[in-house]
């Protein structure tokens, strides 16, 4: 009846590409560039499978940290909860518990509780996640010395190392299968159920999802718990790589996993933001690390190489991304 | 009320008249188009504004009024079409040129920042400096003493240190004008400023327009509200689907043509209610001495008989949407028991509430009423999802199918304009994102559904659309409690009005007692 209805094909402008697309880019060029800078290293089948396993535990990390993001928060405690989780592990296998069960106790249930602390410290004090999670980190960090006497825990089960820590058919390495495996269900979870659906009404607007009738603290409770598990996850891989779980695992590695967050394009205001662009923003976490290394930059310019980096990355998909209707 | 304000006014201002057409114009769009991707807001509209007039903008949900307004200030590039200030053209207003060409914009959707104080507010973005041994300096004395004096000028009897959160939602429209005023605009827009306010503070807010004009600026006024577009307009555009339809004296005009200009048809104001109709004793639903925790609402007691439609009116701050919020469960009582259906409820949070089959349509959809990133599709079907899934609304999985029968069954029963429900629901106009969120509720199939200020926002013609609805579901043995300012909509549509003062029930009338003066003197003793 009217003009209004009337659907014009809408044209696609470089924008909309942008927005679907620029994680996908960002990783493109950062290969070609490494590419180009030290073809004879970066290039070749054995560095890349260490790029991807390196990798797997950002992706681990990222897709939990993606979670507490979502909901226009954060968890800092992912690195903590990394490193105490390898060193329960660690320990119940060194006490005789055969691997599988130290895994399903030590790191999923585990880390399930650990996240459910943090969540559960959120909705009674009603602080933002930022400041109780400051606070676990160093709570969770000071715990996994006190449980490991500050050093390094082995004793750990040769079969879980060789399987976890190894190759899946000899050639693909079975942290990234771990990592991929988590981050399809995190994919499942948030696309095709009404829980993750609701967490990201949740994140977007807390107060119309609750007048809406979110049952908002439950909600905010399982992305904690999803947090800690995928953190649990990562220390899992840590051990079994390295052969022993160490107390100052994972520090400073929180930095890594929100910026594969945002550089994989989550909103910090929460709310919006998809799982498989943060698999690809730790991806490009872990080519930046190896490319300097390779590069053979000394790791204090790694550092300011890499924030530089992760500027860049996030500054391009905003420049482009919200050059929409202006 | 109006009717008084309207004589006065128009003794005032009838001298005025014939000079207007020979003045220059302010600001002048000509033949503007506006294309969204898949839709065109507007095709072909021509507009201006002169000095020391108020110029009426209507059109029903969706007809792009607001769309043009954000070209004038400098958010939307027109496809097509010459912008003209102060007789200089431009392609496009940038926010700088409409700034510079004192162009201000109170938005429909209010932008007073919460956190900050009133003369902050007043001066975000343009903080008055001074130099101080050749540094630049912020100049807080003088920001102050100005925000004073503005403040004195529109009658808002609060200081500038203020923190906005604490004011009411009138009040914060008095702080959007003030920035106009503090920056001496000389083209002020309000977007639907009228939506939120008792019929006193349009009195207020009217006599500022009427010195806004009287200095000589421009105003141009959307509302949806044809009494007040009668009794403030000097001239009127009116938009139909983002056609423009032309631009006429309000002198020439009455009620009846512009609706039949804006809507295509007439609509009759009828009264949907059966005075005399008995509806028995069965309760459908029953609430007993709620108190809550806060004391905002008092020992209320009421009871609701099938079939009836029960109002709620009172001053803004009565304590009806906090009783409402209260039922809801957003708000904690202190006691109070309630029935619904010969069922004991205990509601402890919105989601209990809905799992009970309560709905509540809240009045300020920014905030609680919608979520921002989610499609029209999206937030049409989150009741429904809630209701239907167990352990607080998070088992079970997302169902294509069953979304979009949802989505297109409450697009035509509530016509919400959109390309598809697949837009994002911030796409849409302020009144077609009010409809869906109606239409998320009825998808949630509830027995008592609430509306706080229903219609706020609403075009005529989908207003009795809304009313009619209403009656239907109350009809049906759902039970319906209707919060609302506008007196004419309870007066038209329920079956008894409860009245607030200060938090406590003062009065309760049916159909055949409410009248206007009946309302207003519970209200207010
Ligand atoms: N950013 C946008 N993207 C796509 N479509 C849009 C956008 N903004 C507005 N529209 C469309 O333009 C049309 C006009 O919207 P507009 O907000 O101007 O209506 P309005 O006359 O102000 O209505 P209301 O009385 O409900 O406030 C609507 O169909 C709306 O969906
Ligand atoms: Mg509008």
């Amino acid at each position: 009846m009217s003009k209004q209805t009337q659907t014009v094909k809408p044209k696609k402008t470089f924008s909309d590409y942008w927005s679907s697309y620029s994680t996908v880019a960002i990783l493109v060029l950062m290969l070609i560039v490494f590419s180009a800078l030290k073809p004879s290293a970066f290039l070749s089948t054995n560095n890349f499978v260490k790029i991807i396993e390196q990798s797997s535990i950002t992706i681990l990390l990222a897709c939990g940290e993606f979670f507490g993001i979502i909901l226009g928060g954060i968890d800092l405690s992912v690195s903590s909860t990394m490193a105490l989780s390898g060193v329960v592990c660690a320990k119940l296998m060194l006490a005789g518990w055969p691997p599988v069960l130290a895994v399903l106790v030590g790191i999923i249930l585990f880390g399930a509780v650990v996240g459910a602390i943090n969540g559960s410290l959120i909705n009674l004090t009603n602080l933002p996640p930022f400041i109780i999670t400051l606070g676990t980190q160093a709570i969770f960090r000071g715990f996994t010395y006190i449980l490991s006497d500050a050093r390094s825990v082995s004793g750990i089960s040769t079969g879980f190392m060789q399987f976890v820590g190894g190759k899946l058919g000899g050639v693909v390495p079975m942290p990234i299968v771990i990592a991929l495996i988590v981050a399809l269900i995190l994919i499942f979870f948030t696309t095709k159920t009404r829980a993750g659906r609701n967490i990201y009404a949740l994140g977007g607007n807390p107060s119309s999802a609750y007048y809406a009738g979110i049952t908002t603290k439950r909600h905010q409770l399982l992305c904690f718990v999803i947090s800690g598990v995928c953190a649990s996850l990562a220390g899992m891989v840590n051990i079994a790589r390295l052969g022993s779980a160490e107390p100052n695992a994972g520090t400073g590695y929180e930095t890594y996993a929100i910026a594969s967050v945002i550089i994989g394009g989550a909103s910090f205001f929460g709310g919006q933001g998809v799982v498989w662009k943060v698999v690809i923003g730790g991806l490009i976490i872990g080519v930046i690390n190896n490319g300097l290394n390779m590069v053979g930059l000394s790791s204090y310019y790694q550092q300011i190489a890499m924030g530089a980096l992760i500027i860049l990355a996030v500054t391009l998909d905003r420049f482009f991304g919200a050059s929409k209707d202006k | 009320m109006l009717g008084l304000f309207l004589k006065k006014r128009n003794a005032l201002t009838s001298g005025q008249k014939e000079k207007m057409v020979h003045m220059n114009s302010l600001v002048e769009m000509r033949n503007i188009t506006k294309k969204f991707p898949g839709v065109t807001a507007l095709s072909g509209v021509n507009f201006d504004v002169q000095p020391g007039e108020v110029h009426v903008l209507l059109g029903e949900n969706g007809a792009g009024k607001s769309t043009l307004m954000k070209m004038l200030s400098g958010a939307y590039e027109p496809t097509e079409g010459t912008m003209v200030a102060n007789g200089k053209e431009f392609p496009r207003f940038t926010p700088r040129i409409s700034q510079e060409n004192g162009i201000s914009i109170i938005y429909q959707e209010l932008s007073v920042i919460d956190e900050i104080s009133i003369q902050e507010n007043i001066f975000v973005g343009k903080l008055l400096t001074k130099k101080v041994a050749g540094i630049s300096l912020v100049d807080n004395a003088t920001m102050k003493q100005r925000t004073q004096e503005v403040l004195d000028e529109i009658g808002l009897k609060r200081s500038p240190g203020t923190r906005a959160g604490q004011l009411s939602i009138p009040e914060k429209q008095m702080v959007e004008i003030a920035k106009a005023v503090a920056f001496d605009a000389k083209v002020i827009i309000m977007d639907e400023p009228t939506s939120s306010l008792t019929t006193e503070e349009i009195n207020h807010l009217f006599e500022i327009v009427d010195r806004l004009k009287k200095q000589g600026k421009g105003i141009v006024f959307i509302s949806h509200k044809l009494d007040e577009v009668m009794a403030i307009g000097d001239r009127v555009t009116v938009l139909k689907d983002g056609q423009y339809i032309g631009t006429y004296p309000i002198s020439e005009m009455n009620e009846d043509k512009l609706v039949t200009m804006m809507v295509g048809r007439e609509i009759k104001g009828t009264y949907l209610q059966d005075p005399n109709r008995d509806y028995g004793d069965d309760i459908i639903f029953e609430a007993k001495d709620i108190t809550r925790k806060d004391n905002r609402c008092r020992n209320i007691s009421f009871q609701l008989k099938r079939g009836e439609i029960l109002g709620f009116s009172g001053l803004v701050g009565a304590g009806r949407t906090e009783l409402m919020e209260a039922i809801f469960g957003a708000a904690p009582m202190k006691t109070g028991e309630m029935t619904l259906l010969g069922e004991k409820l205990n509601i402890k949070c919105p989601y209990d509430a809905l799992k009970a089959g309560i709905a509540l349509v809240t009045e300020n959809r920014r905030v609680t009423g919608f979520s921002p990133f989610f499609s029209i599709k999206q937030n049409l079907i989150q009741a429904k999802y809630l209701k239907e899934s167990k352990f607080g609304g998070m088992t079970g999985l997302i169902n294509k199918k069953m979304e979009q029968e949802v989505a297109e069954e409450q697009r035509a029963a509530m016509q919400i304009k959109c390309a598809t429900t697949n837009q994002t629901i911030t796409e849409l106009s302020g009144g077609n994102q009010q409809k869906v969120i109606l239409g998320k509720w009825m998808a949630s199939d509830p027995k008592l559904i609430i509306f706080d200020e229903p219609t706020k926002g609403i075009d005529v013609g989908t207003k009795s659309e809304i009313y009619k609805l209403m009656r239907a579901l109350a009809e049906r043995g759902i039970g319906v409690l209707v919060v609302s300012s506008e007196m004419p909509e309870l007066l038209s549509t329920c079956d008894r009005i409860v009245v607030f003062s200060d938090g406590k029930k003062n009065g309760e009338f049916t159909s055949l007692e409410a009248t206007e003066e009946a309302l207003v003197r519970a209200a207010t003793t």
